[in-house]
């Protein structure tokens, strides 16, 4: 049966690999700075950067903590802290 | 939507967890790039980095969320080719793209390419370029930049690194007269998604996309600065963002003052070593190459 797509699979299947684990340090967005611009969302290499209601947020499950966008963010409303600190 | 919702809202086809470097931008061009060309895509990647970290899967598992082949170094464009024909005899439209690095496009699969380009197969044949072999160990290979440092073209008292410079392989493919050709900066994202959408819209020939991706981990700088490094690189000309559109030549970024090259050099390990004159080499080759394009922008 023809389908608009060729079989993509959901996340089942798929295999991944826990980077959360490679983490030294962590990003910490201070939304007293933020300007809710998205620039770091476009630069993650992992994806971790997302909106959800109009403000971006960092999900850690799979951020490798390289510091991109804390790096690339205009206002430098990213800390990147050791983790197991606060 | 503007660049920044579409990656926002689009799917991401790929593995959450590849196993690519803290910092990888070749893991950020293949996202992106997946979030335009979506679900109906068939990829083909070859050995190299983003083969190598999971995104051609695993024991049964996949690494991306559509059809994925692991090519051969070599044949890249020849799988890409005989997958689009067989859909085609099947009357259906599938988007079929490549995501390979410098040394299986530059080197080893260029024969194949070359030949799939000149035929005007309809397939977009894109190209990581990280400068090297980096998945078996930082080799150096056509598209390095001359003075790099790699393992196979090391530094002490006989060595002085990369002797040649580097491969154009974008104005290469240029002369085959593609249906549309660009170079890509993950630095530079709302240019990006603006090219691999068009990519994906073009149905009478031969794309081919060429992505400048700087390698922390060969390279010799921290990942937190990939996209820095990529974003020196287009302000310096070492990588001008361009366009060919059936013959129309453009620049899509406008580079009024460009930068020395010496600032890109001081931000790695790589070229640590290289003296002024050998950074005045690279800058002599980088202006004659931005002539020669300028004069076919026109
Ligand atoms: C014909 C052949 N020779 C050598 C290899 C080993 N090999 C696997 S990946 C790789 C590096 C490929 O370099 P590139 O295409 O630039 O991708 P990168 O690793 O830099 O992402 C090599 C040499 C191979 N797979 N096939
Ligand atoms: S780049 Fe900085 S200011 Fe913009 S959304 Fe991200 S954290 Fe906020
Ligand atoms: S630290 Fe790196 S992986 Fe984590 S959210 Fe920032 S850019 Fe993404
Ligand atoms: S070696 Fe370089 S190109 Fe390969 S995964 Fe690591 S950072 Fe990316
Ligand atoms: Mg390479």
């Amino acid at each position: 049966m023809a389908r608009d797509f060729i079989t993509p699979k959901g996340d089942e299947g798929i295999y991944h690999i826990d980077t959360a684990s490679w983490r030294t340090y962590k990003p910490v967005m201070n939304k007293d700075i933020c300007i809710e611009c998205g620039i770091c969302l476009t630069y993650c290499p992992v994806n971790s950067i997302h909106k959800q209601n109009d403000q971006y947020i960092i999900d850690l499950s799979f951020c490798k903590g390289c510091g991109i966008c804390a790096n690339e963010c205009p206002k430098k409303a990213i800390d990147m802290v050791l983790e197991g600190e606060k | 939507m503007n660049y920044i919702e579409l990656l926002d809202k689009q799917p991401d086809l790929v593995t959450p967890g590849t196993s690519a470097c803290q910092g990888c931008p070749a893991e950020l061009s293949l996202r992106s790039t997946l979030k335009v060309l979506g679900e109906n895509t068939i990829m083909c990647i070859p050995p190299g980095c983003m083969a190598g970290a999971g995104c051609v899967g695993w024991n049964f598992d996949s690494g991306l969320k559509v059809p994925v082949h692991i090519t051969l170094l070599d044949n890249t464009a020849a799988v890409l080719t005989g997958i689009k024909k067989s859909y085609e005899a099947d009357g259906r439209d599938v988007t079929v793209a490549s995501f390979a690095g410098d040394g299986a496009t530059s080197d080893c699969g260029f024969q194949s390419l070359s030949a799939a380009a000149e035929r005007g197969e309809n397939v977009i044949y894109i190209c990581y370029d990280n400068e090297g072999y980096m998945n078996t160990g930082f080799q150096r290979s056509g598209s390095t930049t001359k003075g790099s440092m790699t393992t196979t073209t090391p530094v002490g008292e006989v060595g002085k690194g990369k002797e040649q410079q580097k491969k154009d392989l974008p104005l290469i493919m240029a002369m085959h007269n593609p249906a549309y050709l660009a170079t890509l900066s993950p630095s530079h994202m709302s240019d990006f998604v603006k090219k691999v959408e068009k990519a994906k819209s073009i149905k009478d020939g031969f794309v081919y996309l060429h992505i400048f991706s700087p390698c922390p981990t060969g390279w010799g700088f921290d990942g937190a600065k990939s996209i820095e490094v990529a974003r020196k690189a287009v302000e310096t000309n070492l990588f001008p963002l361009y366009e060919i559109d059936h013959g129309e030549y453009k620049f899509t970024v406008q580079n009024k003052n460009p930068k020395p090259v010496s600032e890109l050099f001081g931000m790695m390990k790589k070229f640590r070593h290289v003296s002024e004159q050998g950074i005045q080499e690279v800058q002599n080759y980088v202006d004659k190459k931005y002539k020669i394009l300028q004069s076919l922008v026109g």
